[in-house]
């Protein structure tokens, strides 16, 4: 009977390969010939299905283990950002606490150099560093919001001591002359001896060049320089710093280095004494 | 035919045995769980009837040495006794191969009961050889009535994946 369709089908390879399956069907199901290898492939099967959960369940882990390490990052970064948001809160706190401690203790200071005198605390407007390190020029400007009457010359204090004075005032700035300045010459008295000290130009330095008497007194290195009151812009007998060294110029003249105890670099308030 | 067609085709006879062993676990453990007392009556043969499609689909692309290979592998991936697929694949490779043109003309019903009596014959056979206290006609017919059911959506399934890979 022929075929209705146009198909070339041989039939040898298909009953060999029925043939030979047959035969394998037969001894494996009868004599277990082929259980070892089916025994290997079922073991490579089972290895790898382990293998796939193990490393399924390491990469669980692992993506679990990431995950929390950026909620930890997350959480922490974010006490840290508070933590330094308080300490900011405090140490603002602090310092306003710190600055109007300063000005209480510089106004209580001012009453006690200034004797009868009132005394006005005023912060730093500017300060012409780069000239106090290395000129001759050495003012500074403070701030007079209130429109205080302050006069020219008038002390300007901080901590026990003064530091300069009043020389200028321009619009709510009000100028003042530092001892160091080279144009400023302040009466001083040193164990009993007078002289005029002037600015040296360096920080925290004048001079005074003494005469003869001064070479028979005891005067040494480190001994109290005070205001002798004599120009009557600073009250007597307060201490403005200590003799740092003693030249001999000429046979009748010496130099004295004074060392000031007020330093202007330390401070952000002034005291001013009026009404003199 | 390209080794990467063959691997395709492989795969998807593969994930047909192994849609088979999930569903008999399944079974099995409702089985054991509910239904006790009622005879086992679900056997399907997805991965027979994806074999039977591709050999209908693309017949001068597999040959006997083709259909041979995979029921070899399929052996020896899911244990069963070496020989048992690759006897059962080269002969329904052979009877597609002979009646494909008449198949062509054949309905979907026509298809339908072929492919799910192959299926049976297949069902019965495993059930003869691996298991011959278990073998039931009500197991059988429900197989033919089963496999007859997922002969249409297995037959359009892979002809998309045969349109779309290869």
């Amino acid at each position: 009977m022929a075929r209705t369709t146009p198909t070339h089908t041989p039939a040898l390879k298909y009953i060999l390969a029925c043939l030979v399956s047959m035969a394998l069907l037969f001894s494996d199901v009868n004599y277990q010939t082929l259980s070892p290898l089916r025994g290997s492939v079922q073991a490579v099967g089972i290895y790898s299905q382990l293998f796939f959960a193990t490393t399924v369940s390491r990469f669980l882990e692992f993506t679990s283990a990431y995950e929390n390490q950026r909620t930890l990052t997350r959480l922490n970064n974010q006490l840290r950002d508070e933590l330094q948001e308080i300490d900011s809160k405090l140490f603002l706190q602090k310092q306003s606490q710190l600055i109007t401690k300063d000005m209480i203790d510089l106004q209580d200071r001012l009453q006690i150099l200034g004797d009868q005198r009132d005394g006005k605390v005023l912060k730093i407007a500017s300060f012409g560093l780069q000239d106090y390190l290395c000129c001759s020029r050495h003012i500074l400007h403070l701030q007079n919001p209130l429109q205080f009457a302050i006069l020219m010359h008038q002390p300007v204090a901080v901590d026990k001591t003064f530091i300069g004075q009043t020389s200028k005032t321009h619009l709510n700035l009000i100028e003042v002359t530092l001892f160091s300045d080279s144009s400023h010459i302040l009466p001083v008295k040193i164990d009993g001896l007078h002289c005029n000290a002037r600015g040296a130009g360096k920080p925290r330095l004048v001079r005074c060049l003494a005469s003869e008497e001064f070479k028979m007194s005891d005067i040494q290195e480190g001994s109290l320089v005070l205001t002798s009151g004599l120009g009557g812009v600073f009250p007597k007998d307060v201490i403005i710093g200590k003799v740092l060294s003693i030249y001999e110029i000429s046979n009748n003249e010496l130099r004295i280095d004074i060392a000031l105890d007020g330093n202007p670099l330390d401070h952000n308030y002034f005291g001013i004494l009026s009404g003199s | 035919m390209k080794f990467t067609s063959h691997l395709f085709i492989f795969v998807t006879i593969f994930s047909g045995f192994w849609l088979d062993s999930l569903i008999a676990e399944f079974n099995i453990r409702t089985y054991i769980a509910a239904l006790e007392s009622l005879p086992y009556l679900v056997e399907t043969s997805l991965g027979f009837l994806i074999l039977c499609y591709w050999i209908y689909a693309i017949p001068e692309k597999i040959q006997s040495s083709a259909a041979f290979c995979y029921g070899l592998l399929v052996d020896l991936c899911f244990g069963s006794a070496i020989g048992f697929n690759m006897l059962f694949f080269s002969g329904i490779s052979y009877v597609i191969h002979v009646y494909v043109f008449r198949f062509r003309i054949f309905s979907y019903l026509q298809l339908i009961i072929f492919f799910a009596g192959s299926s049976m014959f297949y069902v019965a056979c495993k059930y003869l050889i691996f298991s011959p206290e278990n073998y039931s006609y009500l197991l059988l017919l429900c197989s033919f009535l089963i496999n007859g059911l997922l002969w249409l959506p297995i037959y359009f399934c892979m002809r998309s994946l045969r349109r779309s890979f290869l």
